[in-house]
C-alpha cells in the first residue's frame, strides 16, 4: 500500500468509527442531548477553528460528520493525504466528545483527557517567550519503560511540555515518571483519539493568542507550523489509524518521528530507530533550538520543576 | 501586440520585437517559414533519399501508383530509418565535436599557460581521474588534468573497448545495452559507422539501421555531451544556484551589448574574462558607453548563466531579434543553431557578427578566429572589436523593458547539496539522493520530467515549453529543464520562487523546504548529461533501473538533429519521451511503429508524438502514475 492509501484507509477508519459510535450515542440520549468539553469556550474546538461552526447538540454533531466525509478524496496526491489526516483529527474530536456527552467525566487519573482553557492560557505565555521551547506528542509505546523515562525525562529536562498518548503512560507510571501539568509531563489518555486534546490546545493557542479567526483554516494551519513548536513521537506498531492521525499532524506543521519503518518523507516524517538519538532528531526537525547551561548539580534543573512540592515522605 | 503575432510566440519582447522587424522589413525565420510553405510532403515523411547518384529518389505514399521503391531498391523503411540515422549522427557528432574541444581546453589547461585556461575544480578533476583508474598520488594537479584529458580525447577513437562512462549506468541499463549491442564503443568510430551503414548498397533493414543510430546516439549523452558537461565543470566550476536576468530586455541602451550566441563555453568564458578587462572598459567609457554588456544567447548562454551572473538574453528564435534591437554591437558566435540569416539581419543594423571557429563560416559576417591556445588574447580582440562599434551606433534602438528573474545553477552537485538540506543529522546520511528518492516515494513529488529542446515554426515559440511545465508542475511533477526550454521558462517566471504557488501541495512543499523553484535549470544541451547521471543515481539508489522510474522526457519545440540525437538516447536511457513535433519518419509505418511502440520493449522508453502541450501532459502524467503503480508507490 502507498503512504497515501494507509492514509486513507486510516481516515476512513476513523470515520466509520465515528459514524458508529455518534448513531449509538444518539440512541442512548437523543439528539437533542447537549455535546460539551468542560471549562471551554470553543465548543468543539478542532471543528469550530477549521470550520467556524459550534456545535451544540448531538444532532450537530451528526452533521459534522459531513465534514469528515469531504474532507477524505482519495486522490494520489499531498494535498488529498493532508486533509485526510485533518478528516482524522476531526473524528477523533468527534469520538472524544461523544465520551464526555451526559455530563460524563470519561478520563481518571493519571489522564486528563481534555485540556481547560485555563491550562492553555497559562501555559501561552511560556509558549510564547520560549520558556516551553516546544510541544512533545509521545505516543504509542517505548521498547521498555526505562527508555520511555528516559526520553521523556530528557524532554522534561529542556524544559519540553510532554503529552503522553497510549502504553507509554504506563510506561512511564512504572518508570515513577513525575506527571502533572506541573511538571509538564500531561499523560492525555490510553485511546488514540485522546491525542486531539493537545491538537485543540494548539488549536485554542491559535484562536487566544493568534487571533485567528474560526473558520480561517489556512490561516489556522499558518499558525500552527510557524508558531507551535509541536512534534510527534509515535513509537511501536503503527496502525493506518495512528499514520493518519501522524498525516493530521503533518496538516498542522508538526512532523512525525517514529521508531519504525515507514516511508521516510523528508522534515515531516522520519525514522529514528536510535532512541538515544531520538529526541535530537525531534528537536532538529521542528527546529527547536535550545540554549542550554549546563549547571553541574546532582539533580534534574529546569523550569519543568518550578511547580514541584516536596511531600513530607520524599 | 496584434493577435496573429501572439500565434507565432507567447513571448511579449519577441512579438514587440517582431513588429519592429516588420516595419523595417527585416526578414526572420517566420517570414521564411511562411514562404517555405507548404513543405515537401516527401521529406516531411522522410522518403526522399538523396544518398546517391542515381537519386534524389522519393517513395510516393499518397496514390497506388508511383514509385513504392528507390532506383537502387531501398523501400520507404530503408529511406526513412537512413535519413532519421544520419540525423541522429550528425547530433551525436555535434555535441561530441564540442566534448572534444572541451577536452582540448583542459589538455591546454594543462599544458599550455598561454591559453588561460585552468582548472577550476580539482576535486572533480581528481574525482574523475581516480574513476578513470589514474594514479594521482604523485602527481600535480597539472598531471593529472593532462591524463584526464588524454583518456578523454582516446574516447573519440579508441579501437576496443566501450565508452568509460558508460559504467555510470545502472547495470540493468549496461545489460540491456550490451544485449542489443548498442553499448557505445569509441564515439567518432559508432558515428561513423552510421555513416557507412547509410551508404548505397549497405544496410536496409530499419531495425539494424536504428540499432547503429542508437549507438551513435548513445556516444553522445553518456559520450560526447557528458564529456563536455564533465570537463567544463571541471575548467570552469560545478554550478552553484543563484539569481539572473532573462529576455531580451537585458540588453542596455548606455552600453556596449555583445551577445555571445553558439555553444562552447570555451569560448563565452574567455569572452568573460575580456569584458572584465579594465583597459577594455576604459575603451568603453572612451567610445561614450557606461561599460561593457555580456549576455548570452542559447546553449552557450546557458553556460555562463549557469556558472556566473551573464543574463540569458534570448533562445533560438530570438537571435534575429536580438540584433532588431539595434542596441547589439556585437554578437559573437562559435558553433551549432546559428542560422545563417544573421548576418543578413546584422547587415540592416550596426551589429557586427563574428563568427570565431573554422567549423562555423558565416559569409558576410566577420571572421575572427578563436585561438584557444591564446583563449583570453583572442577574446579581448573580439571585445576591443565590439567596443569600438559602439560609435557607429544609430537612434534607430528599441530594447522591450521585459525581462523577469529565475533561479539557475542547478548542477547534481547543487541539487544534491540542496538535498542535504532537508535531511535530519541526526538520522540520514548526507550527499545522497535519498530525500528526493523519499519525496518521490512517499508521493509527495509524482515524479520528474526534462523538458528540453528548441524553438521550432511548427509551434508557437515557447508556448510547448511553458504550458508543459505548468501543467506537470500543478500535478506535483518536479521539472528539470536545459537549452531552450530552460529560456522559455525563465522567462515565464516558472524559476522563481513564487512559481511554487502555479505547484500542487506536493512540489509547492518540496519547493519550500528544499529552498528550490518547481523548475529547475540543469543547463545547455550538452548538459541533459547531468540529468541522466541523476537518473542513475537515483535508478541506483532504489535499486531499480531507469525504465522503472516514475519519469519522462520532453522535447516540445525541438528542431535540430542534436535533438533527434538527445531524444534517441534518451529513449534508449529508458525514458519516455514526448514529441511536440513529428520527426521525419511518418512515411514509414514500420519505422514509426518501431519507435513509439516496439522500442518500449527493448529498452523500456519509447517516443510519444503530441504537439498540444496540454493532451502531451495527460500522457505523461497517465505515464508517471503508470510507472508509480508497477514500482508499488
Amino acid at each position: 500500500m502507498t503512504l497515501f492509501d494507509i492514509i486513507f484507509t486510516g481516515s476512513e477508519q476513523a470515520l466509520e468509527a465515528c459514524k458508529a459510535l455518534v448513531e449509538q450515542t444518539i440512541k442512548e440520549y437523543g439528539e437533542d442531548e447537549k455535546v460539551v468539553f468542560p471549562n471551554t469556550a470553543y465548543s468543539l474546538p478542532v471543528i469550530y477553528a477549521a470550520t467556524g461552526q459550534k456545535i451544540g447538540t448531538l444532532a450537530d454533531l451528526k452533521g459534522a460528520l459531513g465534514v469528515i466525509e469531504s474532507l477524505i478524496v482519495k486522490e494520489q496526491n499531498l494535498e488529498k493525504a493532508l486533509n485526510a489526516g485533518l478528516a482524522t483529527a476531526v473524528a477523533a474530536e468527534v469520538i472524544e466528545a461523544c465520551k464526555y456527552v451526559g455530563g460524563k467525566n470519561p478520563y481518571e487519573e493519571p489522564c486528563v483527557g481534555f485540556i481547560p482553557d485555563t491550562v492553555i492560557r497559562s501555559l501561552g505565555v511560556p509558549l510564547v517567550t520560549g520558556d516551553i521551547p516546544g510541544v512533545a506528542v509521545v505516543i504509542g509505546e517505548a521498547p521498555s519503560a526505562e527508555v520511555a523515562a528516559k526520553i521523556i525525562k530528557d524532554y522534561q529536562s529542556k524544559g519540553i511540555l510532554v503529552t503522553l498518548v497510549g502504553k507509554i503512560i504506563d510506561q512511564a507510571v512504572e518508570a515513577k515518571v513525575k506527571m502533572g501539568l506541573d511538571f509538564r509531563v500531561v499523560p492525555l489518555g490510553y485511546d488514540v483519539t485522546s491525542v486531539i486534546h493537545i491538537v485543540s490546545f494548539a488549536i485554542r493557542a491559535a484562536l487566544i493568542f493568534g487571533n485567528v479567526k474560526p473558520g480561517d483554516l489556512p490561516e489556522l494551519l499558518k499558525y500552527t507550523k510557524e508558531r507551535v513548536p509541536a512534534f510527534v513521537n509515535a513509537l511501536g506498531p503503527l496502525s493506518e489509524l495512528v499514520v493518519s492521525a501522524g498525516a493530521g499532524a503533518i496538516a498542522l506543521g508538526f512532523p512525525v518521528l517514529t521508531d519504525q519503518d515507514v516511508q521516510e518523507v523528508p522534515m515531516n516524517l522520519i525514522v529514528q530507530k536510535d532512541y538515544d538519538k531520538l529526541v535530537q532528531t525531534s528537536l532538529e526537525a521542528r527546529g527547536i533550538k535550545i540554549k542550554i547551561t549546563e549547571i553541574p548539580i546532582p539533580v534534574g534543573f529546569a523550569p519543568a520543576f518550578e511547580g514541584e512540592r516536596v511531600r513530607k515522605d520524599d | 501586440m496584434s493577435e496573429d503575432l501572439k500565434c507565432l510566440s507567447c513571448d511579449a519582447a519577441t512579438c514587440s520585437l517582431l513588429e519592429k522587424a516588420k516595419k523595417e522589413k527585416i526578414e526572420t525565420v517566420w517570414d521564411r517559414a511562411e514562404a517555405m510553405q507548404p513543405q515537401c510532403g516527401f521529406g516531411e515523411m522522410g522518403l526522399c533519399c538523396t544518398n546517391c547518384g542515381m537519386g534524389p529518389c522519393r517513395i510516393v505514399k499518397v496514390s497506388e501508383d508511383g514509385p513504392k521503391k528507390g532506383i537502387c531498391g531501398a523501400d520507404e523503411d530503408t529511406i526513412a530509418a537512413r535519413n532519421l540515422a544520419r540525423a541522429v549522427a550528425a547530433g551525436s557528432a555535434a555535441h561530441s565535436d564540442h566534448g572534444r574541444d572541451i577536452a582540448h581546453a583542459l589538455y591546454y589547461a594543462a599544458k599550455n599557460p598561454e591559453s588561460g585556461y585552468k582548472v577550476k575544480d580539482s576535486q572533480k578533476l581528481i574525482s574523475l581521474a581516480r574513476e578513470w583508474g589514474i594514479e594521482t598520488e604523485n602527481l600535480d594537479e597539472k598531471e593529472i588534468a593532462a591524463k584526464v584529458a588524454e583518456l578523454a580525447l582516446q574516447e573519440f577513437g579508441k579501437p576496443f573497448g566501450h565508452l568509460r562512462f558508460t559504467e555510470r549506468a545502472p547495470k540493468d541499463r549496461l545489460d540491456i545495452w550490451n544485449k542489443m549491442n548498442v553499448t557505445p564503443r569509441a564515439i567518432d568510430r559508432d558515428i561513423v559507422e552510421v555513416l557507412h551503414s547509410t551508404h548505397i548498397g549497405c544496410d536496409a533493414d530499419y531495425r539494424n539501421i536504428m540499432m547503429k543510430a542508437t549507438r551513435a546516439a548513445l556516444c553522445d549523452g553518456w559520450g560526447g555531451s557528458m564529456i563536455g558537461t564533465e570537463l567544463s565543470d571541471i575548467l570552469f566550476g560545478i554550478p552553484q544556484p543563484h539569481e539572473i536576468e532573462a529576455n531580451l530586455g537585458v540588453l542596455k541602451e548606455d552600453e556596449v551589448n555583445i551577445v555571445i550566441h553558439g555553444h562552447e563555453p570555451t569560448l563565452s568564458e574567455a569572452i568573460l574574462v575580456a569584458v572584465n578587462d579594465p583597459e577594455l572598459i576604459e575603451l568603453a567609457q572612451k567610445q561614450g558607453a557606461k561599460g561593457i554588456n555580456l549576455v548570452g544567447m542559447c546553449c552557450t548562454g546557458n553556460e555562463i548563466a549557469m556558472r556566473h551572473n551573464v543574463p540569458m538574453a534570448g533562445n533560438f528564435f530570438q537571435q534575429e531579434l536580438a540584433i532588431v534591437t539595434g542596441a547589439v554591437d556585437a554578437m559573437v558566435v562559435d558553433v551549432q543553431c546559428i542560422m545563417p540569416a544573421l548576418s543578413q539581419v546584422a547587415k540592416c543594423y550596426h551589429t557586427k557578427l563574428i563568427t570565431t571557429s573554422p567549423k562555423a563560416i558565416i559569409p558576410g559576417a566577420i571572421h575572427m578566429q578563436f585561438d584557444e591556445a591564446r583563449a583570453v588574447e583572442s577574446a579581448k580582440r573580439i571585445v576591443q572589436e565590439a567596443v569600438l562599434n559602439f560609435k557607429n551606433r544609430t537612434g534607430n534602438i528599441f530594447i522591450p523593458e521585459i525581462k523577469s528573474k529565475g533561479f539557475v545553477g542547478f548542477s547534481n552537485e547543487s541539487i544534491i547539496s540542496a538535498l542535504d538540506g532537508v535531511t535530519n543529522s541526526f538520522a540520514h546520511p548526507q550527499g545522497t539522493v535519498k530525500p528526493l528518492v523519499d519525496a518521490i516515494k512517499s508521493g509527495v513529488l509524482r515524479g520528474a520530467v526534462a523538458i528540453v529542446g528548441c524553438n521550432n515554426h511548427k509551434v508557437p515559440q515557447d508556448k510547448g515549453h511553458v504550458e508543459l511545465a505548468k501543467e506537470l508542475i500543478k500535478n506535483d511533477v518536479l521539472v528539470v529543464t536545459t537549452g531552450c526550454g530552460a529560456y522559455a521558462c525563465i522567462k515565464e517566471g516558472l524559476m522563481t520562487k513564487e512559481a511554487a504557488n502555479l505547484c500542487g501541495k506536493g512540489l509547492s512543499t518540496v519547493c519550500e523546504l528544499v529552498k528550490i523553484p518547481p523548475v529547475l535549470h540543469m543547463g545547455s544541451c550538452v548538459d541533459i548529461s547531468r540529468i541522466l547521471l541523476l537518473l542513475s543515481e537515483v535508478a541506483k539508489y532504489m535499486n531499480v533501473d531507469i525504465k522503472d522510474l516514475p519519469v519522462a522526457g520532453a522535447a516540445p519545440e525541438w528542431m535540430s538533429e542534436k535533438a533527434l540525437a538527445i531524444g534517441t538516447y534518451v529513449v534508449a536511457s529508458g525514458v519516455y519521451t514526448m514529441l511536440g513535433v513529428a520527426p521525419q519518419i511518418t512515411g514509414s509505418e514500420n519505422l514509426t511503429r518501431f519507435l513509439t511502440e516496439d522500442v518500449e520493449n527493448i529498452y523500456g522508453g519509447k517516443f510519444h508524438i503530441e504537439s498540444d502541450p496540454k493532451k502531451a501532459a495527460q500522457k505523461i502524467l497517465e505515464h508517471i502514475e503508470a510507472k508509480r503503480k508497477a514500482l508499488g508507490i
